[in-house]
């Protein structure tokens, strides 16, 4: 068992450093690339990179050994030891690739201002024209994100029971239970509420309603994550009372953790409807309908005072929102 | 007097390897008042909450009123526990609920899921829950939350949950631990009533000897997972309470 372990922390430091040296050398293969046009082959960058690890393993205290096998000793500062420069190295090398990539320009930045000068004029120049057709647009917005909380919350609700690790039995079916839920939520929540509106407005037409499915289904998964956790961290002595009294398991979660859930529950929810809202807006442009749909054809229209008087709206609803649900919250707490 | 509660060679094993009853072997005789003594970490807790299975046992057999307890699954098992009632340190209450709600969980071992909901529609529970508080004297504290109940309120609303079972065994987990000793030994008080006037059978574990000696009539201690000591309590002497308790501990009286 012992020996196992020791094999097993090996391999994965080992592995560990061969990553490192393979990512290492892609980098400055791509460094290389980019400045001097020069291209490197991918066999080479593997065959050193795997070298350079072995290399470092052996030699000296690498990174993977650092982290895999902490019986070695350490000794001295950060930067008299290999791993310490290897460390370095890395980040390093990161940054100039991330600079690189991302195209960063200070120059673009600074010296040219006047390109957004149009907008700027819009933001401050609201056209106030079409005032009522954005509050149109808005109401659209924060009915579709109070609905698809509305719809998300039973569900939710009713999947978090599952998905808490103290609620379910330590019995093969009960492990089953808790991992597929726990699975599919942080799938479903992992896939972003704008990836969910591109299929809905696909499956059901562009529009609020597939913006309602879209935030929906989003906020399903995350609300059964928030719920659950509210779940495990209940007070476990009141449901080892009710059970001594010979209630049965619905009973148990009825009486003893639905209500020590019920009020963190409610502000978990209206955060939600909070974070809806604001999503719905982006959800919007991508076919989902309300004022982020609104939006989009302004601001493809190049009608500036029209995008000035949309960002405004949202601007102070988002703000009320805010606040609105940091009260409720709170009186909620105190509750 | 039939024995109420039959251990045979009880074990636990926790997951994480401690050994916390190590072959017990104890019967109980119908209207006792048991107290348990010991260290934390003695086994007590584990022992009481073997019983009613909170705790799943690792290997023995357990006789409650002669039903298998070890054997009994599902709605057996619920039938057996309703029979005891089980007060804890912490009282274990449901603190955002009123103390009539909280007293009328104890009769949820009778109830279907659909009865349970409708509580307050049904007078004849209302009025048992009702009489159970007033039995503690907790009559005018029925509608109040128990959050905002001092300790001893809290554990007589415990007590009345338990009274709802209508038990023939009540399992007392350090009942008065968390409480001033004033308010300790009336809450005793009621559990000894409990014992001579209806006939519960009452296990309950204690640090303190005096209100071992004033309300236990036996004395079970415990070390290290065994019985070390079972006796009256008068048996116990200074040199028996070093052997529970260690040799450098020193009785505290409290009154």
């Amino acid at each position: 068992m012992k020996k196992d372990n020791k094999l097993k922390l090996n391999l994965q430091a080992i592995l560990t450093d061969l990553l490192i040296w393979i990512y290492i050398l892609g980098c400055v293969s791509f460094l290389v690339n980019h400045w001097f046009e020069k291209i490197i082959q991918t066999n080479f960058v593997v065959i050193f990179g795997v070298a350079a690890g072995f290399i470092s393993f052996i030699l000296g205290l690498s990174i993977g050994r650092k982290i895999f096998l902490p019986t070695i000793k350490t000794e001295g500062k950060w930067y008299k030891t290999f791993w310490g420069w290897s460390v370095f190295l890395l980040l390093l090398i990161t940054f100039i690739v991330g600079w690189n990539l991302v195209e960063v320009d200070l120059y673009k930045l600074f010296a040219k201002f006047q390109n957004a000068g149009g907008i700027m004029k819009g933001i401050f120049n609201p056209n106030m024209d079409i005032f009522m057709q954005c509050l149109a647009a808005l109401a659209e917005t924060i009915y579709l994100a109070l609905l698809a909380t509305a719809f998300a919350i039973p569900l939710a609700f009713f999947l978090s029971f599952f998905a808490a690790r103290n609620l379910m039995p330590q019995t093969f079916l009960g492990n089953t239970v808790y991992i597929i839920v726990r699975t599919i939520a942080t799938i479903f929540r992992s896939i972003e509420a704008i990836v969910w509106a591109i299929i809905f407005s696909v499956w059901v037409g562009i529009g609020p309603f597939a913006g309602m499915l879209a935030l929906m289904i989003h906020s399903i998964a995350s609300l059964t994550k928030l719920y659950s956790e509210q779940i495990e961290n209940i007070n476990p002595g009141p449901v080892e009372a009710i059970k001594a009294t010979g209630a049965n398991t619905i009973q148990t979660w009825i009486f003893a953790v639905v209500p020590q859930i019920i009020s963190p529950f409610l502000a978990f929810t209206i955060y939600r409807w909070d974070i809806n809202v604001r999503m719905a807006t982006i959800v919007g442009f991508v076919g989902g309908g309300g004022i982020g749909l609104l939006l989009l054809q302004q601001q493809q229209m190049l009608r500036w005072q029209n995008v000035g008087i949309i960002i405004w709206m949202i601007a102070i609803v988002v703000w009320i929102m805010d606040m609105v649900s940091a009260k409720v919250r709170g009186k909620l707490q105190e509750m | 007097m039939k024995n109420i509660i039959e251990i045979k060679n009880l074990h636990k094993i926790y997951a994480k390897g401690t050994h916390a009853i190590k072959g017990i072997n104890l019967d109980v005789k119908e209207g006792e008042f048991c107290i348990l003594l010991g260290l934390s970490g003695s086994g007590k807790s584990t022992l009481l909450r073997c019983l009613n299975r909170l705790i799943e046992p690792t290997s023995g057999e357990i006789y409650i009123d002669g039903e298998d307890v070890i054997g009994a699954k599902g709605q057996k098992l619920r039938y057996i526990r309703r029979k005891i009632g089980m007060i804890f340190q912490q009282f274990n209450l449901i603190q955002n609920l009123s103390s009539i709600t909280n007293v009328l969980t104890g009769k949820l071992g009778y109830s279907t899921l659909i009865h349970s909901l409708t509580f307050p529609q049904h007078k004849e529970d209302m009025k048992t829950a009702l009489d159970n508080l007033s039995r503690v004297g907790l009559k005018e504290f029925a509608d109040k939350k128990t959050r905002n109940l001092s300790g001893g309120q809290q554990q007589r609303v415990a007590i009345a949950r338990a009274l709802m079972q209508n038990p023939k065994i009540i399992l007392a987990d350090e009942p008065v631990a968390s409480l001033d000793p004033a308010t300790a030994d009336s809450v005793m008080q009621y559990l000894g009533e409990l014992n001579k006037s209806d006939n519960m059978t009452v296990i309950c574990s204690l640090h303190f000897l005096s209100l071992a000696r004033k309300y236990g009539s036996r004395v079970i201690a415990l070390k290290d997972g065994k019985i070390v000591f079972d006796g009256t309590p008068k048996e116990i002497d200074e040199k028996r309470f070093k052997e529970i308790y260690g040799e450098d501990a020193e009785e505290v009286e409290i009154r």
